[in-house]
């Protein structure tokens, strides 16, 4: 069943245009890649996505399971099913992940008309969920992100995805500053969330990450466009051989 | 945080004597009405002994009501004799919607060697006027924690004035002011550091809604003699609106030449990249909003020591920025 349709997405920051028309259509059970050198709007759809309000879309609609999903606030997409897992996640003094997370999910529960999780609950899931990207329970009492390593950061990341049981996650360069252990347990926790009735975009400069999340799909964006889509194979191509062929001549 | 929803519902019922209903466990309460103690009506003086210390924490609750409505002045003292200790809660209340003006004298002293904790609640309705003056001094030795809890009112000024007259005195200052409507919150602090050897810390913070303002103006005055101070001052105001209005005024005069001393001020806003993480997961706008407030609070909730009065106090914030009534929990009485 069809996810996530964009079509002819164009998305500004100021006057510059940063998306000039995006085509993508997500089914259930897929893993797509997304691709592209530094400024080709990578992070810009991701963000378009989940509702950032500093873009603003210029034209063209997006379908996420039969609803305008440029209509809705970020935390209605996030009701809905959409995750973005951040590039920089946010560093929030003062709110502990318990309560952050706790919150989040007994927002989600009201949405679904169900009953908010009592502490006793709540702490179960929590450990249960940590232990899917091993985090460390001491996490859970300190402020959201502060004084995390970047690794400590993007488990966050898995866990709070492994918590809301997204339909559709976007994760966004959740490779980078990782070492290849933390790599290792981000994607297997990654790997442990899918299912046939989910999707996942895994928005990433190098193949390295795809190693571990495996593609259905690489599409390679530059300059606001998907100029190629193709297999897995891709990812490797471009590993091999970089964007140059691939842009070539691509250039307003 | 907004005006509209703070429905004021007092119970003005003191005449036959007023108690406070939710008393928490440990404390004892003493009641001024309209500024005389409740029984004699005369002037607020407590006095510690050498060397005694209070059993149970003393909550002073001053409550201004329609039988005498206006302005009035009056004055109270609190005293530590030396080598003593205590901690006391001082509440400041309006129980009736009568335009209240309130100007209060507070002498606090604390001899040689005195230990105190004082955490000062003030939580009046729109229509009050209430300015204190503080006058503090701290002989050798000496330790003071004081918070500031401004919850509510017209308008709340306080002139704190602290007087380091000893060889290692420290004071812990600290003041949370949540502002809004039309509300004026003013806030000056003068803490003279008159001998060598003393600590002081100040951290003020404030939250200001709507059309609210706030005022701080803090100094430090390190007195030639006073080598080897140490002060410190922080003020923070996290501003939600336009049209609401911080203003912040730190000095330092320091005429000794071995001092450590800083200050620092901020005026901000709500972090939008904090909002938009927390909406991302799912929390409402509002909620998000919400959740960055308390955040701010808690480093001044974290001065207030004893638990179940820090707990009580952060519900009471909680309610405060949701906009609801702040009263104690189990409580009907409406203490505002």
């Amino acid at each position: 069943m069809t996810l996530l349709q964009i079509k002819g997405l164009h998305a500004s920051i100021g006057d510059r245009e940063i998306l000039k028309g995006i085509d993508l259509e997500i089914n259930e059970g897929e893993v797509h890649a997304i691709m592209g050198p530094n400024g080709s709007g990578k992070s810009t759809l991701s963000a378009v996505l989940a509702g950032r309000d500093t873009f603003s879309v210029t034209s063209g609609e997006v379908i996420y399971r039969g609803m305008d999903l440029l209509k809705m606030t970020p935390e209605e997409r996030s009701h809905e099913g959409i995750f973005l897992s951040f590039q920089y996640p946010i560093e929030i003094p003062g709110v502990s992940n318990v309560n952050f997370m706790r919150t989040a999910v007994n927002e989600h529960r009201a949405h679904k008309g169900l009953a908010p999780l009592n502490a006793a609950e709540f702490l179960k899931l929590m450990r249960e969920k940590m232990e899917i990207v091993k985090m460390d329970p001491s996490f859970s009492s300190r402020g959201v992100n502060v004084g995390f390593s970047g690794g400590e950061k993007k488990r966050n990341e898995i866990f709070q995805m492994a918590m809301l049981e997204p339909k559709l996650s976007i994760l966004d360069e959740t490779d980078s500053g990782l070492d290849v252990d933390a790599l290792r347990i981000v994607a297997s926790g990654v790997n442990k969330l899918k299912r046939s009735d989910n999707a996942t975009i895994v928005i990433t400069h190098y193949q390295r990450l795809l190693d571990y999340i495996v593609p259905d799909i690489v599409h390679i964006l530059y300059n606001g466009r998907i100029i190629k889509t193709a297999g897995k194979e891709l990812a490797l191509e471009v590993e091999n051989r970089g964007y140059d062929w691939l842009i070539k001549g691509q250039d307003d | 945080m907004t005006e509209n929803n703070y429905i004021y519902a007092p119970d003005t019922a003191v005449s036959d004597g007023f108690r406070c209903r939710v008393p928490m466990k440990g404390t004892r309460q003493v009641f001024v009405i309209n500024g005389g103690v409740q029984g004699t009506g005369k002037r607020l003086s407590i006095s510690v002994p050498d060397n005694g210390k209070l059993d149970e924490t003393l909550q002073i609750i001053s409550v201004r009501t329609p039988e005498q409505a206006g302005r009035i002045a009056f004055g109270n003292s609190i005293h530590f004799g030396k080598n003593s200790s205590g901690a006391l809660i001082l509440c400041s209340h309006t129980f009736s919607e009568d335009p209240f003006v309130t100007e209060e004298t507070s002498e606090i002293s604390l001899g040689e060697g005195a230990s105190a904790s004082i955490v000062l609640m003030q939580n009046e309705h729109n229509r009050a006027a209430h300015n204190t003056e503080f006058n503090i001094s701290l002989g050798e030795g000496a330790t003071l924690n004081m918070v500031f809890m401004i919850l509510h009112g017209g308008s709340i000024g306080n002139n704190i004035n602290i007087a380091l007259n000893g060889r290692h005195a420290g004071c812990d200052i600290s003041g949370l002011y949540l502002v809004d409507g039309s509300q004026k919150v003013d806030n000056r602090v003068m803490l003279l550091h008159n001998v060598p050897e003393c600590k002081s810390t100040q951290l003020f913070k404030g939250i200001i809604d709507d059309s609210g303002k706030a005022v701080f103006k803090g100094l430090i005055k390190v007195l030639r003699d006073a080598q080897k101070t140490e002060a410190y001052q922080e003020n923070h105001h996290l501003i939600l609106t336009d049209e609401a209005k911080g203003l912040s005024e730190p000095q330092l005069e320091i005429y000794a030449d071995d001092v450590r001393c800083s200050h620092g001020a901020t005026n901000g806003r709500l972090d939008s990249d904090a909002l938009f993480y927390m909406r991302s997961r799912g929390i409402p706008e509002k909620e998000a909003g919400l959740l960055q407030q308390l955040a701010f609070t808690s480093g001044v909730l974290e001065k207030i020591h004893a638990p179940e009065l820090r707990e009580r106090m952060a519900a009471m914030v909680e309610q405060r920025l949701r906009g609801e009534f702040t009263d104690c929990k189990g409580c009907s009485r409406n203490c505002c």
